[in-house]
């Protein structure tokens, strides 16, 4: 019996569905975010969030995390990949990921980053050299400096050991203090 | 010049990811290295920088109606769909027929509507339409095009209205399936947000009931002694209140909309 219901497909009864959408829906926001920072166009982190949440309430019935950390850290990490399947679809980060080490590399700290930032519209210089990392280093900062997360926590989203998420962000943070001078500079 | 090895160290120790004893050599040695100690400030700064004016995007109320509306959906095939059963309906039927209050013209019922499953239908219809594509089969803010849109689809004419003089623009309307039956699915907006009202005959006893509240949606319900309303959107419940007491004024009188003063 049990089998023949299986194989039909995923049975939700109303409860599961609602405890899916206690535990899960909560981190819409969350979701939506890492979405449009790695997307960078609302409509595709709009398709991108409702994939994911898709694909999540289809193996919700695997999920054996608890607390609203690791439910968070389990949609993310299903937002984070249909994020990357999308841009492997659309190939538009083609600029972002052209960006070259060399050029951007020692830039000395001959200015403040945050007296740059007073003096220019700050929001949007920060906001262009974010979107201008690559998704690998965008992730990363988004997941901890806007998202909050835990190193482990971010190695569980993007399934890498914990240290290369210190060094990734260490690079990431690196390059978008980099890109903020230089983007000082041509103001 | 910074060490090197050092940079990685000194993000996992602001970040609060440092083994305490790698942190108190890291400390001893930022005290005494002024390139890495400066290293340390700049991030510091950073960081401030981002907390302060990265934006913290919330996800859009039609996101998040869309999402809703595609789980259901994905869940749909597993609760086959069941005939509306009109159980609520009588209990409204029942309780109005025992305690009618007269309020001026508008005989004033006020029914507590528990588990309804006619509440569940309209917001599963209203939380369907905000998929894309869904909204409307008539898109337009004349109520002289819409209302006739329905002529010959419909056994009876809905009411409909253009409050955008009050801030309720009409947006369109469409046909829509609910108790066992075709109804008149009218669309109205309000800033953002949508407003579904579903209109069908019926000759039940007039009387409001209670707002009821599902999954962060109020919903409205009312009869006059021709027709069955419901009305449901995300918006708070004084505006929708309002909204149904224009609606309501604008069907009794039969008036159309009056610009604000």
């Amino acid at each position: 019996m049990a089998a023949a219901r299986h194989i039909r497909g995923p049975v939700l009864e109303q409860s599961q569905l609602e405890r899916f959408e206690a535990m899960v829906l909560p981190h819409l926001s969350a979701a939506y975010r890492l979405a449009r920072y790695l997307t960078r166009n609302d409509a595709d982190a709009d398709d991108v969030v409702q994939e994911a949440y898709l694909r999540a309430l289809k193996y919700f019935g695997g999920f054996r995390g608890e607390g609203a950390s690791q439910s968070r850290a389990w949609l993310l990490a299903i937002v984070r990949n249909m994020a990357h399947t999308w841009r492997h679809r659309h190939r538009a980060d083609a600029s972002a990921t052209e960006f070259d080490e060399t050029v951007h590399s020692e830039a000395t700290t001959a200015e403040h980053p945050d007296a740059l930032l007073s003096r220019t519209d700050a929001r949007e210089a920060l906001a262009h050299a974010l979107d201008h990392l690559p998704p690998d280093f965008r992730e990363v900062i988004v997941l901890r400096e806007i998202e909050g997360l835990s190193y482990k926590e971010i190695s569980e989203v993007v399934d890498v050991p914990v240290g290369t998420i210190m060094s990734r962000l260490s690079r990431a943070r690196k390059r978008l203090q980099d890109a903020l001078i230089d983007s000082g500079k041509e103001l | 010049m910074t060490h090197p090895d050092v940079e990685a160290q000194v993000d996992a120790y602001l970040d609060g990811e440092l083994a305490a004893s790698d942190a108190v050599e890291l400390e001893a040695h930022l005290a005494g290295c002024a390139a890495c100690g400066r290293f340390r400030d700049d991030r510091l700064a950073l960081r401030k920088a981002i907390a302060a004016r990265m934006p913290r995007l919330e996800a859009p109320e039609l996101l998040r109606g869309r999402v809703r509306a595609a789980l259901r959906e994905a869940a749909a095939p597993a609760r086959a769909r069941r005939p509306a059963p009109v159980l609520a309906w009588r209990w409204l039927a029942v309780a109005a027929s025992l305690a009618v209050v007269a309020a001026g013209s508008w005989r004033l019922a006020v029914v507590r509507t528990t588990s309804s499953n006619l509440a569940d239908e309209v917001l599963a219809s209203h939380v369907r339409s905000l998929m894309p594509g869904h909204l409307s089969d008539v898109v337009s803010s004349d109520q002289h095009t819409v209302k006739p849109w329905f002529d010959g689809k419909l056994d009876f004419s809905p009411p409909v209205h253009d409050f955008s003089g009050r801030g309720y623009p009409l947006l369109g309307g469409r046909l829509d399936y609910l108790d066992g039956r075709p109804v008149a699915a009218l669309v109205y907006g309000r800033r953002r947000h949508v407003i579904n009202v579903f209109v069908w005959p019926t000759d039940g006893p007039e009387g409001i009931a209670r707002p009821v509240v599902r999954r962060g949606y109020y919903l409205l319900h009312w009869a006059t002694p021709e027709l069955a309303y419901w009305v449901t959107s995300d918006l708070g419940l004084s505006e929708l209140t309002d909204f149904a007491g224009l609606l309501r004024l604008g069907d009794s009188a039969a008036a159309a909309s009056q610009p604000s003063p």
